[in-house]
């Protein structure tokens, strides 16, 4: 986050003339795919596991309205949400604290480097073995995967004030408490978000796998039920509710963010909203 | 040179007793400040003696690199002291206090807070009551005329404009003494001369102590009513040079004879200083 950033057009402008000025033109080849993908559908000259869109919304529609569709979201999203809580609070809290202080710093940075290359997936057959095939185990894996990319960008942001801003602060006479509260976390909050982001998108990826594994409800649920039989239509179903949930949770996030960094934003990016 | 002299009696000194008898406000003396670079000892500050008396406007000019801006920064209270004293009104300078009210380059306004958040915080950290809080920050902001502004954030406005915000929350803060690290600096010409003037207007209605440092010759004689010259490093005074100019200032003084003995002589103690220097660079 500097003054210095830029985009792409307005350094290369011959790369926005190139596409014209529409807007929406981005849209047409999905589109066109989209199209495409229908009509084979409709000529019967899909394979089975290829499902027209209509038909998958059909599907959809037809699990929205029954209201099972609604039971297995609020299933998975409990996980997720509480997961991406606990990870994500623990990851910046931690994060911050590390980046402030030497000694704590010191303590994390080595266990961070070897524990965050290591895939949380792999260790899922323990976590089962201690918190058991129930809700626990997978919050508790989606917390400790989320607390990696958010303690990350915490710990930059914490470290990477502005020194002068420290000085100011000092300077007014400010104590520590109030350094870290309206000196430290704001200037560390544009890196925050981008932390929470890659954890958001981390917490859906998490929710589907470890409901894959083993699960009795839930959309990671529904994928492996209609994989076993073989009803292709629900597990695109299941894949489209993931992607609107996704979708819809990371626009709020950018949504939440813009609120917090007004000042920050200003004249610079505002994002990818 | 014996020109100038003559025009500029108290000059030629290399460190000048105080002028009165009572205690200055500041008191400086045998500050010692020494960096390691890549293992070789740098002598930044050495034996350093300054005083201060209240209501005085100090400029500090010499060569870059000559330890002005580390003095500034260590009776800021940010960096560590080698060696010598410090003391405002008498008490021992140890860490940053509001006392020493410092005005940077580099504006130093917090971005997440608007013209009018930023202005107030020093009085929020000084637990000031809330309706106060506004009048006294409302008080400032009109001073360097940002009213208009005053619920923008930083980032919408100018170098210029910053710098007026950061004036206004210095003087918020109201400290005994302000610390200004270049803060013209970083604007361009125009700007930089439009806040000289109204740093002098606002200072003739204050009358606060103040401590300057510049690069910037023109800028010192026109501010101040003293101004120190640094050696090359190590840090020294060269000459303690009174400016005995009359107040309120406007800028055509700048034409005036007197300006322009004040600019030679000055240009000339710090020439010998920016070619020693470099010298010393080159070696």
């Amino acid at each position: 986050m500097s003054d210095q950033t830029a985009n792409l057009e307005q350094v290369m402008p011959e790369a926005k003339t190139a596409f014209g000025d529409q807007r929406g033109i981005g849209i047409l080849v999905p589109l066109a795919i989209l199209v495409g993908w229908e009509l084979c559908g409709q000529f019967g000259l899909l394979p089975r596991y290829i499902v027209a869109p209509s038909k998958i919304i059909a599907t959809w529609w037809e699990m929205l309205s029954s209201g099972e569709l609604i039971g297995h979201v609020g299933s998975s999203m409990f996980r997720q949400s509480l997961g991406l809580l606990f990870g994500a609070s623990c990851g910046t809290i931690i994060g911050v604290l590390a980046g402030m202080f030497g000694p704590i710093g010191r303590f994390y940075e080595p266990l961070v480097s070897l524990i965050y290359p290591v895939p949380k997936v792999a260790i899922l057959p323990l976590i089962f073995a201690w918190f058991g095939l129930g809700d626990l185990s997978k919050i508790v894996v989606m917390t400790i995967s989320i607390f990696f990319p958010t303690y990350i960008a915490a710990y930059h942001g914490a470290k990477s004030v502005n020194k002068i801003h420290l000085w100011t602060a000092q300077n007014v006479g400010a104590g520590k408490a109030r350094l870290i509260r309206q000196v430290v976390i704001p200037s560390a909050l544009p890196d925050i978000f981008n932390g929470l982001r890659i954890g958001l998108a981390l917490s859906f990826v998490l929710m589907v796998t470890t409901e894959l594994v083993v699960s009795t409800k839930g959309l990671g649920y529904v994928i492996a039920r209609a994989e076993e039989n073989l009803r292709f239509d629900r597990m695109y179903a299941a894949i489209l509710t993931i992607a609107i949930l996704g979708f819809c949770a990371d626009r709020l996030l950018l949504k939440i963010r813009e609120y917090f960094l007004v000042g920050q934003l200003m004249s610079k990016d505002r994002g990818h909203g | 040179m014996s020109q100038s002299a003559r025009i500029v009696p108290i000059s030629s000194g290399i460190s000048r007793p105080p002028q009165t008898t009572s205690e200055p406000l500041l008191r400086v003396e045998s500050l010692t400040k020494t960096f390691d670079r890549k293992g070789t000892r740098v002598i930044a500050l050495d034996n350093f003696n300054l005083n201060v008396d209240d209501g005085e406007f100090v400029a500090i000019v010499g060569p870059s690199g000559c330890g002005k801006s580390t003095f500034l920064h260590m009776l800021g209270g940010f960096e560590s002291v080698d060696g010598g004293t410090m003391s405002l009104n008498g008490q021992k300078v140890t860490r940053p206090g509001p006392d020493r009210g410092m005005l940077f380059q580099e504006y130093a306004l917090y971005p997440w807070r608007t013209v009018l958040g930023n202005v107030m915080w020093p009085l929020e950290v000084q637990n000031i009551p809330q309706t106060e809080r506004t009048e006294i920050a409302d008080k400032f902001i009109s001073l360097v005329g940002l009213t208009h502004f005053k619920n923008h954030y930083p980032n919408e406005l100018s170098g210029g404009m910053k710098q007026r915000v950061a004036l206004a929350r210095l003087l918020a803060l109201n400290p005994k003494i302000l610390l200004m690290d270049e803060p013209f600096g970083a604007l361009d010409a125009q700007n930089r001369e439009l806040l000289q003037e109204e740093l002098e207007r606002i200072w003739d209605t204050s009358r606060k102590t103040v401590l300057f440092v510049t690069h910037d010759i023109d800028e010192a004689i026109y501010l101040a009513d003293r101004i120190i010259v640094f050696t090359a490093r190590p840090g020294r005074i060269k000459a303690d040079i009174r400016i005995d100019l009359a107040r309120p200032r406007a800028m055509e003084i700048k034409k005036s004879p007197a300006y322009t003995e004040y600019r030679n002589h000055i240009w000339d103690l710090l020439r010998e200083e920016v070619l020693r220097a470099r010298e010393e660079y080159a070696s």
